[in-house]
């Protein structure tokens, strides 16, 4: 079943005086099917960025359509975004975004908090997540006592206890030491094993090499995309490497 | 590099920073005006002229000098918030390959630009409106306005010179901070992720107990000398608990709350409770001042007021009626007759007639009483001011003259009446000599007098009647065995006239003038008289007293505003990352206004619970030492006092808001 669907999206930013226009999303389309794990990747300023912003609801496209199990992002009310974001979104990003004021715990449970929902209610949905990431031992901490792997598994656990229909990682292990991402990485492939559609953004291939498939952005437009299959995730990750160094030196386009 | 480049460097730097720097500005240029307005008052030949202008002018220094030591301590305390959030600015500055005597040469040409701006101004503003100030304090004193326009050279002269220090420390002040720290730092500024704060038991504990204890001291004290000995003590105490509560118990409650979790895992709960846990490690100090501050403020502010208010009240419980003539001492009853016949004689060469006359023969004074015994006071024994017992004694003839019963007394008894306090019992003991008590005196028309007096009264008061003039002769030797005593009484002589007021205040020193001329010792006094001396020092008190309640509110509400502004500086980023996770910008609102809501009524409430657990002790001050004995009118003068500093309050709150969830957002 098609979860996500990205339909002509196009997004230009217009300066003050609107004298000078940037594009960055010319024309972008694809879909994500339910359970899957999807890598985009992209250098600086192809527009990666902008394309997350537009998928979370935190930016509106110039033109096109995003639908999230088909309902249209850009038809859901200002007053509702804000709990859509919180119920069916998930978020990581590259510098954790945990509040330093929180412990563990109740950065977790803040997206639960705004939700309304109970604390017994909480409490039962953390559990599993936290064993599933390891974490169930430091919740009491505060993140300025954890290392930075400890605070991204608390982010994903954050991210996770909503029970959203999709799972968006903005450069999850940019902070990270090599150890770290690699348990963080195969974190994702068992949430993903479990049924959780997964959207990640990343500069990294190892980090790629992990997903379902991998998309490629390049001026605004999705430039190529390449599905693991069987392959062993050396072989794919040598694939996507490939990919890169093509598209890097100016290679043309094959579909 | 160009001289202009700094100039225009500095200029550009306070515009950017203009949503702290105009506050400021403003804050200085106000204080400023205020500041010379007084100084204008003080120095004015408008004031000078006055009839009590010693007494006046001395008020005014009074207003100046508290004025500079607040303007002093304000500026100072705006300026060390400026720096802090401009460190990241200098450390740039200095990372970009400014060195530091660059940066101290752009901080020097602004220090001068808002100095020079700031001074201008509030000279302006102060010669503009230092005309206002004179003729509200002329409309005060009741006097009438003066024409003419002056600006003092001494004024001007004193308040360019006070804040140019101020200006000048500040800028010291900034240059060593920016000297004494390194690039790296001067990047970081103020956010270094802090720890959680423990709970302190120990002080919240010495808080809640010297808060209890000074709330004890007022609600208990029972006569205005202990109150005036004690009163400072309990301020102290109040001052101690309130930092004490702010800084350890806010803690422990919010932790506390933090402990309810049906309570905390609410969206505005949760999350102002968790950041004032942090907040408070730094801004516990600052609410508690706001706090002491805001409590000094409404008292003074409602205690002048209510002087100002109770005058006429104030003028007939000390005078019963509108003249009243005295001996000086206790004199012989030959000279009471001719005293008497000097004020009689004199009433009637004015063409006046002498209604409602009250005469006593007396003996007052003040004693310790310990159970049965009185022993005369000694000016070491002033300490124990709760046995202290004012005791006005008379004889048997006077009673009889006095309310037509026959007290039926053999010397060495007595008849007593208290006025205040509890019976000492059977018998009085008068160092030695001793009086058996044969019942209660019931003096109707004094008391009446004494009853609207009670609070001015010491702990205790007693009438007591004796059987004649040599009983009370022996109780007096026996007090004061050291002394010569004499027969004799004071001699008090009320009477009213109905004349108008010109016709009463010449009465007062004819009468003097014969009294003098007689060689007599005794003086009159009126309540005429007496109403331009009290007005024209509640008067200027009460000018006074609006005057600082006036510029304490607007320091209170400086910096309140520059508080919040730091916590919005600080909280941006925690709302950033609540807004990924899903907080709407309607939640963000509420929770501003929950959490800036708490830190500004936080104060003000416990403020309140100050004043109130403070009235009985500020009661017993006004009515002992300035005579204002009217309660109902002090309640309502603090009610409305705290009124309008709420309703600044709530205007300030509504500004503040705003700005925080603009830099929030």
């Amino acid at each position: 079943m098609t979860l996500l669907e990205v339909r002509n999206l196009k997004k230009v930013y217009t300066s003050r005086f609107g004298n000078h226009q940037v594009q960055a999303l010319s024309n972008v389309s694809f879909t994500i099917e339910e359970g899957e794990f999807v890598a985009i990747m992209g250098e600086s300023g192809s527009g990666k960025t902008t394309l997350l912003n537009i998928l979370a609801a935190l930016d509106a496209p110039t033109s096109g359509e995003v639908l999230l199990a088909g309902r249209s992002l850009t038809s859901i009310p200002e007053k509702e975004i804000s709990a859509f974001r919180r119920d069916r979104l998930g978020f990581v990003f590259q510098d954790f975004n945990l509040l330093d004021t929180f412990n563990l715990r109740d950065n977790i449970f803040l997206p639960l908090v705004l939700a309304g929902k109970s604390y017994r209610e909480m409490s039962e949905r953390l559990l599993p997540i936290a064993r599933t990431l390891g974490i169930s031992e430091i919740l009491d901490k505060f993140p300025y006592e954890v290392s930075g792997g400890q605070k991204q598994r608390a982010a994903v656990a954050r991210a996770l206890i909503t029970h959203p229909r999709i799972v968006l990682a903005d450069e999850p292990t940019g902070a990270l030491d090599s150890r770290s991402s690699d348990e963080l990485l195969n974190l994702f492939g068992e949430i993903n094993r479990q049924g959780q559609t997964i959207l990640m953004v990343t500069h990294s291939v190892k980090a790629a090499s992990h997903a379902n498939r991998v998309m490629f952005i390049k001026d605004g437009e999705v430039f190529h995309q390449i599905y693991r299959a069987s392959k062993t995730r050396h072989e794919f990750y040598q694939q996507i490497s490939d990919a890169l160094t093509v598209i890097a030196t100016g290679g043309g386009r094959d579909a | 590099m160009r001289k202009g480049f700094y100039t225009k460097l500095a200029v550009t730097n306070l515009r950017k920073n203009a949503q702290t720097y105009y506050p400021y500005i403003f804050a200085s240029a106000a204080t400023i005006m205020m500041f010379y307005n007084m100084m204008y008052l003080f120095t004015s030949r408008a004031v000078r002229g006055m009839n009590d202008s010693q007494a006046i002018r001395l008020v005014l220094e009074l207003g100046v000098w508290v004025i500079g030591i607040f303007a002093f301590i304000l500026l100072l305390y705006i300026n060390s918030f400026l720096i802090k959030r401009r460190k990241k600015e200098f450390g740039l500055f200095n990372i970009l390959g400014m060195e530091k005597k660059h940066i101290a040469r752009v901080m020097l040409i602004e220090t001068a630009v808002t100095a020079l701006v700031c001074i201008g101004l509030g000279l302006a503003a102060g010669i503009l409106f230092g005309k206002l100030g004179l003729l509200l304090l002329l409309k005060i004193l009741r006097m009438d306005a003066v024409y003419g326009f002056e600006v003092p050279l001494r004024a001007v002269v004193v308040t360019v010179l006070l804040f140019g220090a101020i200006f000048l420390i500040n800028l010291v002040y900034n240059v060593f901070q920016v000297h004494l720290s390194k690039p790296i730092e001067l990047l970081k500024g103020g956010n270094v992720g802090e720890k959680e704060p423990r709970t302190k038991w120990l002080i919240a504990l010495i808080g809640a107990a010297s808060l209890g204890g000074g709330y004890y001291i007022s609600l208990t004290v029972k006569s205005p000398i202990t109150a005036l000995l004690l009163f400072f003590v309990a301020v102290i105490l109040v001052i101690i608990g309130t930092y004490g509560l702010f800084t350890a118990g806010s803690i422990a409650i919010l932790k506390a709350l933090r402990r309810n979790k049906r309570f905390y895992y609410r969206t505005g709960p949760f999350i102002s409770v968790s950041g004032m846990i942090y907040r408070m490690k730094q801004n516990a100090a600052g609410l508690a001042s706001i706090c002491i501050l805001s409590t000094m403020v409404i008292v003074m502010v409602s205690s002048t007021v209510s002087l100002y208010a109770g005058l006429e009240e104030t003028l007939r419980s000390l005078f019963y009626r509108e003249i009243q003539v005295n001996s000086d001492d206790v004199i012989p009853e030959e000279q009471i007759g001719r005293l008497e016949q000097a004020v009689t004689d004199t009433v009637r060469q004015s063409g006046l007639d002498i209604r409602n006359p009250f005469i006593l023969r007396h003996v007052t004074l003040l004693a310790v009483r310990d159970g049965n015994a009185f022993t005369l006071v000694r000016a070491a024994s002033f300490g124990d001011g709760d046995n202290l017992a004012l005791l006005i004694m008379t004889t048997a003839e006077e009673y009889r003259r006095l309310e037509g019963v026959e007290a039926g007394l053999s010397e060495g008894e007595a008849l007593i009446q208290v006025i205040k306090g509890e019976m000492p019992g059977d018998t009085l003991d008068f160092g030695g000599y001793t009086l058996s008590v044969q019942g209660q005196a019931d003096f109707a028309s004094m008391l009446r007098g004494y009853e609207a007096q009670k609070d001015s009264l010491p702990a205790q008061g007693y009438l007591i009647v004796t059987a004649n003039g040599e009983d009370l002769l022996r109780v007096r030797k026996a007090l004061d065995p050291e002394k010569q005593h004499d027969p004799g009484y004071n001699f008090s002589y009320q009477f009213d006239t109905n004349a108008g007021r010109d016709a009463q205040l010449e009465l007062v020193s004819a009468i003097n003038a014969s009294l003098d001329e007689l060689g007599l010792p005794g003086h009159a006094s009126g309540r005429e008289g007496a109403r331009e001396t009290y007005l024209t020092m509640y008067g200027v008190l009460f000018f006074l007293g609006l005057y600082l309640g006036a510029l304490f509110i607007l320091g209170t509400v400086l910096i309140i505003y520059y508080k919040q502004i730091t916590e919005g500086f600080d909280d941006k980023e925690r709302f950033a990352i609540m807004t990924k996770v899903g907080l709407s910008l309607d939640e963000i609102k509420r929770t501003i206004r929950f959490q800036v809501l708490s830190v500004f009524y936080l104060p003000l409430v416990m403020a309140v619970c100050h004043i109130a657990a403070a009235f009985p002790v500020i009661r017993k001050l006004i009515s002992g030492i300035f005579g204002m004995t009217d309660v109902s009118l002090y309640v309502t003068c603090t009610a409305l006092t705290i009124l309008v500093f709420a309703v600044c309050y709530a205007l300030i709150y509504a500004l503040t808001a705003r700005t925080y969830y603009r830099i929030v957002r």
